[in-house]
């Protein structure tokens, strides 16, 4: 039984076909990473899982219950946490306060609990609060923590979306290009946080461009071409794969 | 954004607690009915302004909260006038009548949210309008309905009476104004609160991180209408009559006004600011023999303070910057200088 399933799932938009007929099979506590070139589906592909969009045909299964077609915040309640390709925040809001809107789904107390400030959401927000600061250390925010959230530098910004996308305690981490605009160390400082997270059983989708980064991270690789899989092995069998050079260097011609 | 000012921070609380001292003593200074009337008005669109707030605060711009002011002042007018019941049951009614009509209304429009929430709230208003003029055996058209104030309470051998003296409603008025900020505060302190800010701030974001974004909404719109059929209620039987044309579009536009003078930001601390300062404004505007000069005005205050004022804290974070400068004398952060 694979963790997450997606069985002939298809996206069109118009007549342009943005992900065609995929099979997908993620094992738990897996990272796979999914690489393409521009253009090929591969943030459809998270879209659709996410649930921000529906699939035209076919149908995605997470623990072999149906997923496809329910709202992205019932998707996010099962464990499906996605971060976003450009840096998405809650503008205004400083990152401890962005932290706790993200905590959202890890309170069990109801509202009325949380309204008439019982002992039991007390406590509950106190460990929130302890999970949140945790975070923060994990992911180097802690000088920045009482700062507003747009204000952070690029990469300290994609950190925090990461942060805000840890602090539900996803079962499955779509990550949308975590490492894009970094440099080499920065992208490397991100690899370490991405490792530390899938060393918790953290089953993690990356996308990502940086060769360098997902062969050191990836356990297995997706390669996508034009909305088709071309390619679903171990990293280094799929950067040999003849298919995989052609649809990212072009076909040789003498 | 996310938090509300909290004026525990901003002025000391002796401040604080010695200006409600002073309003709650108020009828000892001055049982004048002119001076008390002002204030229990403004306590009432205090209200309407608290629950057009509290809407804002998850992202969406209601335009017609005077509506459901409407709804509750109709409501007990015909629960108590047509039907003869008590007072106090069609209180209640008011208020969840009211909150019944945002709820229906919350559910379909919410769904979608944005400038079609605006645009059906305002089509609500101008419904909720024409049904009273239109419905003349139950509302009595443009004529209205003439209520009358609440039963006298007997409390052994003193009793309160509410059509001799407008003290009894004074202090109503007031208790209400007290529980509706208490409720609405709590409401922003709690997790409801954090989910309003993150849809507010971004639904996007918001919704991948498992916030239903119409549940949130329809909870913010129902909990203020509610309110503010309360609020109207009181107010159609304060002024023992109600006809359609009290509680209109131009009143729906007051609202969003009073919230934008006061201060978007502040939940409690801007509405009742903004609705004291320009109910008791346009009060004395509406004196002056000069037709439309009170929307004129209003308008211009509206402009002046978004233009100068453009982050939402509207007078109160002018007085925040006054209490801040000038009485804390803080200075603006220098650093310090490194020795060679």
């Amino acid at each position: 039984m694979p963790y997450l399933e997606l069985r002939n799932a298809t996206k069109h938009f118009g007549k342009l076909a943005a992900l065609d007929d995929i099979d997908l099979r993620v094992e738990k506590g897996e990272t796979l990473g999914i690489v393409g070139p521009n253009g090929s589906g591969k943030t459809t592909l998270i879209n659709l899982i996410s649930g921000y969009y529906r699939p035209t045909r076919g149908e995605i299964f997470f623990q072999d219950k149906k997923i496809s077609g329910l709202r992205p915040d019932q998707i996010a309640k099962l464990g499906i946490i996605r971060t976003f390709q450009s840096n998405v925040l809650y503008e205004g809001a400083t990152v401890v306060e962005s932290m706790l809107i993200s905590s959202y789904q890890q309170y069990r107390t109801s509202h009325w609990q949380s309204f008439f400030e019982t002992k039991a959401w007390k406590d509950e927000n106190e460990k929130v609060v302890g999970r949140v600061i945790d975070l923060v250390k994990l992911l180097d925010l802690l000088n920045d923590t009482f700062l507003p959230a747009e204000g952070l530098s690029h990469g300290y910004q994609r950190m925090l979306g990461i942060a805000m996308a840890m602090i539900s305690n996803p079962g499955v981490l779509l990550l949308d290009e975590p490492t894009t605009g970094m440099n080499h160390e920065e992208a490397k400082f991100v690899v370490d946080k991405i490792k530390k997270i899938s060393q918790q059983g953290v089953t993690v989708i990356l996308i990502e461009h940086n060769m360098r980064v997902l062969l050191d991270v990836a356990t297995r690789v997706v390669v996508l071409s034009f909305g088709n899989k071309i390619a679903d092995g171990k990293p280094e069998e799929v950067m040999n794969n003849q298919e995989v050079i052609e649809a990212y260097l072009g076909t040789e011609t003498v | 954004m996310t938090a509300y000012i909290d004026y525990k921070n901003v002025v000391p609380k002796i401040v604080i607690g010695l200006t409600i001292f002073l309003i709650v003593l108020l009828p000892v200074i001055t049982v004048n009915v002119a001076t008390l009337s002002m204030i229990i008005l403004s306590g009432i669109w205090a209200i309407a302004v608290m629950g057009f707030t509290l809407v804002l605060r998850t992202g969406q711009f209601s335009m017609g909260q005077a509506a459901f002011m409407a709804l509750g002042g109709y409501t007990s007018a015909i629960l108590t006038v047509k039907l003869s019941l008590p007072f106090w049951p069609s209180f209640f009614l008011a208020g969840i009548a009211s909150g019944m009509v945002a709820l229906l209304v919350g559910m379909v429009v919410l769904r979608v949210g944005g400038i079609y929430f605006s645009i059906i709230t305002l089509a609500l208003g101008e419904i909720v309008r024409i049904v009273a003029e239109q419905w003349e055996p139950v509302t009595k058209g443009t004529r209205g309905l003439i209520t009358s104030p609440p039963p006298p309470i007997a409390l052994g051998f003193f009793q309160i009476n509410f059509a001799t003296s407008t003290v009894p409603y004074f202090y109503l008025t007031i208790c209400l104004v007290a529980i509706t900020t208490l409720i609405f505060w709590q409401i922003g302190q709690s997790r409801l609160g954090r989910s309003f800010a993150g849809i507010a701030l971004n639904p996007v974001l918001a919704e991948h991180q498992g916030i239903h974004l119409m549940k949130y909404r329809v909870i913010a719109f129902t909990v203020a209408g509610v309110f503010t059929g309360f609020a109207g209620c009181l107010y159609a039987h304060f002024l023992t009559v109600i006809t359609p044309h009290m509680l209109g579009l131009w009143q729906s536009i007051q609202i969003m006004m009073m919230s934008i003078v006061g201060g978007t930001s502040s939940l409690a601390g801007g509405p009742i600011i903004g609705a004291i300062l320009l109910y008791s404004f346009g009060i004395y505007l509406s004196r002056l023999p000069v037709f439309g000069i009170q929307q004129l005005l209003f308008g211009a205050a509206v402009a002046l303070v978004v233009i100068f004022l453009p982050k939402g804290t509207g007078l109160v974070d002018l007085w925040e910057r006054f209490w801040r400068k000038v009485v804390w004398r803080e200075k603006e952060f220098e650093f310090d200088e490194v020795e060679e």
